[in-house]
């Protein structure tokens, strides 16, 4: 049995074979090359990131003699985890701690709020004077904080007693960062890039401005919320120079205040503060962790038209 | 149900008109379709219909109620937009549902308006899925279910098939159609596919730069179309034009282009109207659909001449592409027709056919009605 198939004529064999060989070997090297060299480059920053993690970390274990050894040792010889227990039992590191995730929360739902429904309105409402507003929202990215600590120092210190704020008060705490300029921007940019019509066909649908806000635009804005509030907390769990200015008192210091108080005039214990440094880092970096697919999903955000 | 009356509508956008002076009359339980190329101000009229944009003069009427002021929902239209708009993060039961939860409706009344909706669309299978799991004949019927739960007064289309591939849209199309004639809710349907106009409107209304043109059945605006913009946008292809001038002889009136001298037909041109238009010495333009031209043998009498530059086969008929009369015309032929290009063809044709447009571009045949080429005037029944 012979099946007729529809034939095709082969290419004729090759009669460049070791030019195409050494052409394939050069190949080969170059792609190898290549590589290292990527690799190399890569390897370098992953140093620059990780050194300085890893320059905390082998302190934290070690006893404060060990430190200034010469040669210095990066790595301790037995872990030593009198560090970790000096600075829960003897300092105010709790009470710190829940200072810094009330602070870092409060700021950050209520930012939250503030940046969404304010990007929405940019983004969709139209009002007089929107522009020139928006304008204005963002010239304000250009003001450096350290020129406002002292003016929002004397508003807060100064604010009637029946808003309970003042020095050494939560609210005096949160308030003045709940502005976020550069979050109203994302905001505004992500509902810009959802589809008009679905606002439309909600509108044409019954629903207001505060429904189609809360059960259209909110939802599909989830990754752009993460990221801003993701974004928002771990920039407030390290914020130092405004905590610093407005608590006084060591049981409303946040953790970044209150490690920096660990500093002794005549004598420091490296060995703790490197202890309550690495102890401050671990929520941040989980959280990072946790939530770094949204970090993906909201670069792609276009991805969500339909 | 409601009829909707559209009374010298204007809207601008800053210094453009978008729509200019528009009037129209869409009866009860009809299907308008509003064609025109892209950007001659369809959708804009829609939108203003939905409430999605402001009237800047003129009146909109849904069943006797002035809505120029009325917020679009309570207009109680039902518009399908071209990308679809449905709730990516909602299933197909929540996207069908939303209109009616707004409108605080119960869950038994919206479960049974679903199922109904659901049923006649086939969307049964599909109620627990996401948009995003659905193609896009599929997202198109659910885009219609939360048209038609809200048991709206009209439809309002906005190219709802452009979306879909050559196929689908062919079938949605029928569905289209069936779910219309089921319903009989008035519809205003906004395409640029002359072939959805031709095959699923009760009338069409031809749009061009924010002006309308003409509004008639698919017929009229197909066989008595009112001006040149109308004649060459209908049909594919589209209408022939050859340019040239008339001349008095024999007491009759000649067209007479280059290489072109035919005879007019008094039957369907006014002999007046000829005349006056001569006088005007304007440039006139001699109109014949491709279908209209017969192949004859070159020197036959009262034919034009030309020669055929290209064959274009398309199965059931054949195109020509013939150099006559200082341009180039399409013929329409059987496919079966024995010709070669570099042919020379007298292309002959019925003098009742003929269409001619003045130096204004109307088409001054006799039975082209005079409403039709004053585009600016309000149809009786509008007023």
């Amino acid at each position: 049995m012979h099946e007729h198939t529809p034939s095709v004529e082969g290419p004729e064999p090759s009669t460049h074979a070791a030019e195409y060989a050494a052409a394939a070997k050069r190949h080969r090297l170059l792609g190898i090359v290549k590589g290292v060299l990527a690799y190399a480059i890569l390897a370098l920053f992953a140093v620059i990131a990780i050194g300085p993690f890893l320059y905390l970390l082998s302190p934290s274990f070690r006893q404060s003699y060990e430190l200034f050894s010469y040669p210095p040792d990066w790595i301790p010889n037995s872990l030593y985890w009198d560090n970790f227990k000096t600075v829960l039992n003897d300092t105010s590191y709790l009470r710190w701690g829940v200072n810094t995730l009330i602070f870092a929360t409060a700021v950050t739902l209520i930012t939250l709020v503030i940046d969404t429904m304010a990007g929405y309105a940019f983004a969709r409402l139209r009002f007089p004077g929107r522009t020139l507003l928006f304008a204005l929202v963002l010239s304000t990215l250009m003001i450096p904080t350290a020129v406002l600590i002292a003016p929002l120092y004397i508003m807060m210190s100064n604010l009637p007693d029946w808003t309970h704020s003042g020095v050494n008060t939560f609210p005096a705490m949160i308030l003045p960062m709940v502005v976020s300029p550069l979050g109203v921007f994302m905001m505004r940019q992500f509902i810009s890039t959802l589809p008009e019509g679905l606002v439309e066909a909600a509108r044409l649908d019954g629903a207001g401005e505060w429904l189609i806000f809360r059960r259209i635009v909110l939802p599909l804005m989830k990754p752009a919320i993460v990221v801003l509030g993701i974004f928002t907390f771990m920039f407030q769990w390290v914020n130092f120079l405004w905590p610093l200015v407005i608590t006084t008192t060591d049981d409303m210091k946040t953790l970044t205040v209150g490690i920096a108080s660990l500093q002794g005039q005549f004598v420091t214990n490296w060995g703790v503060i490197s202890a309550a440094a690495v102890l401050t880092m671990l929520p941040v970096v989980v959280i990072f962790l946790v939530f770094q697919k949204w970090f993906v999903q909201a670069s792609m955000a276009g991805a969500l038209k339909q | 149900m409601a009829d909707i009356v559209v009374k010298h509508l204007v809207k601008r956008f800053g210094k453009v008109e978008a729509v200019s002076d528009v009037s129209l009359r869409i009866a009860d339980g009809e299907f308008l379709v509003l064609l025109g190329p892209s950007g001659c101000g369809k959708s804009t009229i829609l939108r203003v219909v939905a409430g999605l944009e402001d009237a800047d003069e003129g009146e909109i009427v849904i069943g006797d109620r002035l809505v120029n002021f009325v917020d679009p929902v309570k207009r109680n239209v039902a518009m399908v937009f071209q990308n679809y708009a449905l709730y990516p993060h909602m299933t197909v039961y929540k996207n069908i549902a939303f209109p009616l939860q707004i409108a605080k409706k119960s869950k038994t009344e919206i479960d049974a308006a679903i199922n109904k909706a659901a049923g006649i669309l086939g969307l049964e299978e599909l109620l627990q899925r996401l948009p995003g799991q659905l193609s896009g004949g599929q997202r198109q019927r659910v885009a219609l279910g939360r048209a038609i739960v809200r048991e709206p007064q009209a439809f309002l289309m906005d190219e709802p098939l452009s979306n879909l591939d050559a196929q689908l849209r062919l079938q949605t199309r029928l569905e289209l159609i069936e779910l219309h004639q089921r319903l009989g809710i008035t519809t205003m349907y906004v395409t640029h596919d002359q072939v959805e106009a031709m095959t699923m409107g009760s009338r069409i209304a031809v749009m061009n730069h924010g002006v309308l043109q003409q509004i008639g059945t698919p017929n009229e605006v197909y066989r008595r179309p009112a001006n040149v913009f109308v004649a060459t946008f209908l049909g594919a292809p589209p209408m022939n034009l050859i340019t040239g001038a008339l001349e008095a002889s024999d007491g009759g009136w000649r067209f007479h282009g280059t290489d072109v001298d035919v005879r007019l037909s008094s039957d369907v041109l006014d002999p007046a109207t000829l005349e006056h238009e001569a006088e005007i010495h304007g440039e006139v333009s001699f109109g014949l659909r491709p279908e209209h031209f017969r192949l004859g043998a070159p020197g036959e009498a009262g034919g034009i001449a030309g020669r055929i530059e290209f064959l274009e086969p398309v199965g059931s008929d054949l195109y020509l592409t013939v150099e006559a009369g200082g341009t180039t015309v399409q013929v329409r032929t059987d496919p079966e027709t024995a010709v070669a290009a570099g042919e020379n063809v007298s292309l002959q044709f019925d003098a009742s056919r003929v269409h001619l447009f003045g130096s204004d571009g109307r088409n001054i045949r006799k039975d082209v009605p005079a409403a039709a080429t004053a585009p600016a005037a309000v149809p009786a029944d509008a007023e």
